[in-house]
């Protein structure tokens, strides 16, 4: 075999600390290196160009870049390498910056070092092999997890591009969060105005077909062939039948029997039910807990009304499975429930508050709903105790976030925002009510943040105190709100009629098992993790799965809505082609050896290993042996450590070349 | 006895069992050997007494699987466990496996000599439940036995004072007796692989010279790759023609198991291996 050997200082950046000349020139003595040489930049086009004029003229078989760390310019050099017609994998990089140079001053060991790397990475490419990447076909169809706005955008910049889109709604109706906010910072345009076509968008679209009350029940496969079962929970009506009339609704006898979810609670609902008015689809559905039909076989009186016989109580549970080729998740947020302390879980709760003890301490979108013209006080500042207005309201920012002993670590992100808003909406609303703020921090970061916050304390008089909360108790019908004011370094009581908290975003409670099922890693609060923070932002560890919106991290509309789109673009790329190049470095299974004892199929993170059968010329099984799915199969090589018999190897990684490697050390 | 051969008469005659992996007399001796019966007639010799010293769970792997029927096995608890450590690992199906337990009343340690309490098998001392459970059928019945000091143990609380050093020279003693004969792996139930990594040669991970430093790179990765799985019943201390006390190690390493993981190797054969699950509460101040 003839190896090249090229030398990069990379600038100072190598070269400060290595003598790159000599390294070149102890490289050209190591047996097989028939060219060795070093140049102030390999990866510029001078430096590519000498690789592939040495590669050309000396025919060489394969070479060796003592440069920057693979991650920065494997590519690179493996694509120089094919332009001058070796196989890219023919290519081996000796990190002489990232492990050599930058983490070293004394430059005669450093260049000893560098030798010693290029020596390693010389023995090493003397085992690669030309590998092919592997081709798998593209089914171009996305999954969206979640209607709110994130799913919404995502489905239909993929089903403007001209692709299938199967959007997935857990609840009656898509809309999420969004559809229950009143305005929107920082320019308090209506919510709903500005959602609502966009749902309507969704359902008429033809390239989307949208599964509400549905959940992701399954999935198995890979990057461009995913196999989805989704379950469709029983909605007890008819889809293909129900005209939406709503008369069922109007005529369920049982009218306040359940706490409206869309309401956040603060008013009922009948057994039979719309979500809301704009709900899409607007079918309704029956809550099988409370309905008399369910408990005593009686009533059916949405069956007697329904003039299309759409009422279906013997509805069962069905499952639809998907091909699809790319899934975005979108399951949004929750808001902290801050009356208990969750189950299994360090965060304490703030009791002290008293929410769920006094109906006046209400949450972020319940203030929502009392501001909201749709909701269950038609935007009257109403308080739910006694229907009075409330003439001095206090809101708490930071309820949960940024407080590593009893909430969670992390920043909400949009309390500072809403708070604002809740307290200018207030404030436009009951002209001579106080509004008080209490704050650790206003974070306005985001166009026309800042401004709208200094709006509602210099235009609209709201009272913004620094500091901390430390407890809300009933007093003679008011809401005795202590907390202190930093800034004045004393004490604050307000005898509030209202008290209003901003808790904490949190990650859905079912995020982990979704996660679990896509094979997504996610972080001890249940929030999904990307890849890379700042490079590959809505890109996931498994290839084909993106996100979007508040799974990932607490985030306002225009961030989720962006977040979408750069999902939809992931989506869409992947699409552009008919098929999809994948790294051939991958595991592979000497079915000879292996043993079956399947401990690779435990750790394996990508359920990329299988079980095949091994037969003989009569058909007979002789053996069950793993079998390594290309498709999913990311080459991170646990696999690999774990089998006991080493009946696994990864494909550029072989024993054989990292087996060299070690001996060339000593 | 009768019971013993009785009930393998009628699993081979109901062609429930292809054949009975089980126990036979050594002519002419009180010692026993393992024996497979494939008819009734063979199974009119199957013994089971406190001489049946041999994990015969070793043969389930080893053995040709019969095209009809189950493979039936004569097993002790301790077998038993061996069995369930194979299910937990894939090795074989719960339906490919007749398991005939036999209560047990403790086994001799040198089958030349009774059994006594001076003369009684280590793996008995550290016995938790002599009568099986989870097999087909039970045969029959346990009486307690008196038992001895645990030497094993109180060999390891004494290696375990030792500095490391001193440990060192007494592996290096003992680790130097290795003739590299690979009967610990022979006896091994769990040493099932079709290539060991000690015999694989491209490349020779494994040192595998009959040198002090072979001899370590063998014994040592064999403790590793049943860390967490022997089930201990101590046959490769017992085929060792050496006397290499191999037992120690794989007690130590299951020890650790059990005070870090609360696991145990063979228990129930629906548990997550060890090696090949992960738990949220596992402990990780290991890792730096």
């Amino acid at each position: 075999m003839k190896i090249g050997v090229f030398i990069c200082y990379c600038g100072e950046n190598i070269g400060r600390t290595v003598d790159c000349a000599a390294v070149a020139q102890a490289a050209a003595k190591f047996p097989g290196v028939i060219h060795s040489e070093d140049y102030k930049y390999m990866c510029s086009d001078p430096g590519q160009n000498l690789i592939k004029q040495a590669i050309r003229e000396k025919q060489l078989d394969a070479i060796v870049v003592g440069s920057c760390s693979p991650h920065m310019h494997e590519k690179t050099f493996r694509k120089a390498a094919a332009g001058a017609g070796i196989n890219p994998y023919m290519v081996e990089i000796a990190n002489l910056r990232e492990h050599c140079s930058w983490i070293h001053d004394d430059i005669p060991s450093a260049t000893k070092k560098a030798i010693e790397l290029t020596r390693i990475a010389v023995e090493k490419v003397k085992y690669n092999e030309p590998l092919i990447p592997i081709r798998v076909p593209v089914t171009k169809r996305a999954l969206v997890i979640g209607g709110g706005i994130s799913g919404i955008q995502a489905a239909l910049d993929i089903a403007n591009a001209g692709f299938e889109v199967v959007l997935v709604e857990k609840e009656p109706s898509i809309g999420g969060h969004m559809s229950q906010l009143s305005e929107t910072f920082p320019t308090l345009d209506c919510s709903q105005c500005i959602l609502t076509p966009r749902m309507v968008e969704v359902y008429q679209h033809p390239k989307i077909k949208l599964l509400t009350y549905s959940e992701v029940e399954n999935v198995e496969g890979f990057i461009g062939n995913f196999k989805v079962t989704i379950r469709k929970k029983a909605r007890g009506v008819k889809e293909d039948l129900c005209t939406g009339c709503g008369l069922c609704v109007q005529k369920c006898p049982i009218r306040k029997v359940a706490k409206n979810e869309f309401e956040e609670g603060l008013a009922n609902r009948p057994a039979m039910y719309v979500p809301f008015p704009q709900a899409v689809p607007n079918l309704p559905v029956i809550d099988r807990s409370v309905c008399t039909y369910y408990k005593s076989g009686k009533c059916q009186m949405c069956k007697k009304v329904c003039g299309r016989d759409a009422v279906d109580f013997e509805q069962q549970d069905s499952f639809v499975t998907e091909d699809i080729g790319s899934i975005i998740v979108a399951t949004g947020y929750k808001l902290y429930t801050i009356d208990k302390k969750p189950e299994n879980s360090p965060i304490q709760g703030y009791g002290e508050y008293g929410y769920g003890k006094y109906t006046d301490v209400i949450n972020g979108l319940q203030f929502e709903r009392i501001a909201s013209a749709s909701g269950p006080t038609s935007g009257e500042i109403l308080r739910p105790s006694d229907s009075k207005v409330p003439k001095k309201v206090v809101f708490i920012q930071c309820v949960g976030s940024r407080d590593e002993a009893k909430g969670f670590t992390y920043c909400s992100k949009i309390c500072c925002m809403y708070t604002a808003k809740h307290a200018m909406l207030y404030k436009h609303k009951v002209h001579d009510g106080e509004a008080y703020v209490f704050y650790m921090d206003i974070r306005a970061g985001g166009k026309m943040y800042e401004e709208f916050v200094r709006r509602a304390i210099e235009e609209d008089d709201v009272k913004y105190i620094r500091g901390r909360v430390s407890k809300i108790y009933e007093e003679d019908g008011k809401y005795i709100v202590k907390g202190e004011d930093t800034i004045a370094g004393m004490q604050v009581i307000i005898d509030a009629d209202m008290v209003v908290l901003a808790t904490a975003m949190v990650a859905q409670p079912e995020a982990p098992k979704l996660a679990q099922l896509l094979g997504v890693p996610y972080d001890k609060y249940g929030f999904l993790a990307e890849v890379h923070p700042k490079l590959r932002p809505v890109e996931t560890s498994s290839g084909g799965i993106f996100l979007a919106g508040a799974c990932h991290s607490p985030r306002d509309i225009p961030e989720s809505v962006a977040m979408a789109s750069a999902a939809a673009a992931k989506a869409l790329v992947l699409f552009g082609s008919d098929m999809l190049e994948r790294e051939p470095v991958i595991a592979k299974v000497n079915a000879g050896t292996c043993a079956g004892c399947f401990y690779c199929q435990k750790v394996c993170a990508y359920n990329a290993i299988e079980q095949k059968e091994i037969k003989n010329r009569a058909g007979e099984v002789i053996k069950v042996v793993a079998y390594v799915n290309e498709g999913l199969c990311q080459g991170c090589g646990t696999c690999n450590a774990t089998c006991p018999s080493k009946s696994v190897e990864l494909v550029g990684f072989k024993d054989e070349q990292i087996f060299n490697e070690i001996c060339a050390l000593y | 006895m009768e019971a013993l051969q009785k009930i393998a008469k009628e699993a081979l005659a109901s062609k429930e069992a292809a054949f009975i992996i089980g126990y036979a007399r050594v002519p002419g001796s009180q010692k026993t050997r393992p024996f497979i019966a494939r008819d009734e007639a063979e199974a009119g010799q199957l013994v089971f007494d406190e001489y049946c010293q041999n994990n015969l769970a070793v043969y389930l792997t080893r053995i040709a699987r019969p095209k009809e029927g189950k493979m039936g096995i004569v097993a002790k608890s301790c077998d038993v466990r061996a069995i369930v450590a194979l299910l937990q690992e894939n090795q074989i199906k719960r339906n490919e496996v007749y398991i005939i337990g036999v209560n047990c009343s403790g086994v001799v340690e040198d089958p030349a000599q009774p059994l006594s309490k001076e003369n009684l098998a280590g793996k008995c001392n550290m016995c938790q439940a002599p009568q099986p459970a989870g097999t087909d059928t039970v045969v029959g019945e346990a009486k307690p036995y008196e038992r001895a000091d645990d030497k094993v143990g109180k060999l390891l609380a004494q290696l375990d004072s030792l500095s490391p050093q001193e440990r060192f020279a007494f592996w290096e003693a003992e680790f130097e007796k290795c003739v590299k004969c690979y009967a610990c792996r022979q006896a091994c139930p769990l040493c099932y692989c079709e290539q060991c990594i000690a015999d694989k040669s491209q490349p020779r991970w494994i040192e595998s010279s009959a040198s002090v430093r072979g001899n370590f790179a063998w014994n040592m990765i064999r403790a590793f790759h049943l860390a967490g799985r022997c089930i201990g019943c101590g046959e490769c201390s017992r085929a060792c023609p050496a006397d290499i006390p191999l037992m120690l190690l794989n007690r130590k390493m299951g020890m650790i198991a059990m005070k870090e993981f609360n696991y145990r190797h063979g228990s129930n054969m629906d548990d997550p291996t060890l090696v090949g699950s992960y738990n949220n509460s596992d402990r990780n101040d290991f890792i730096m």
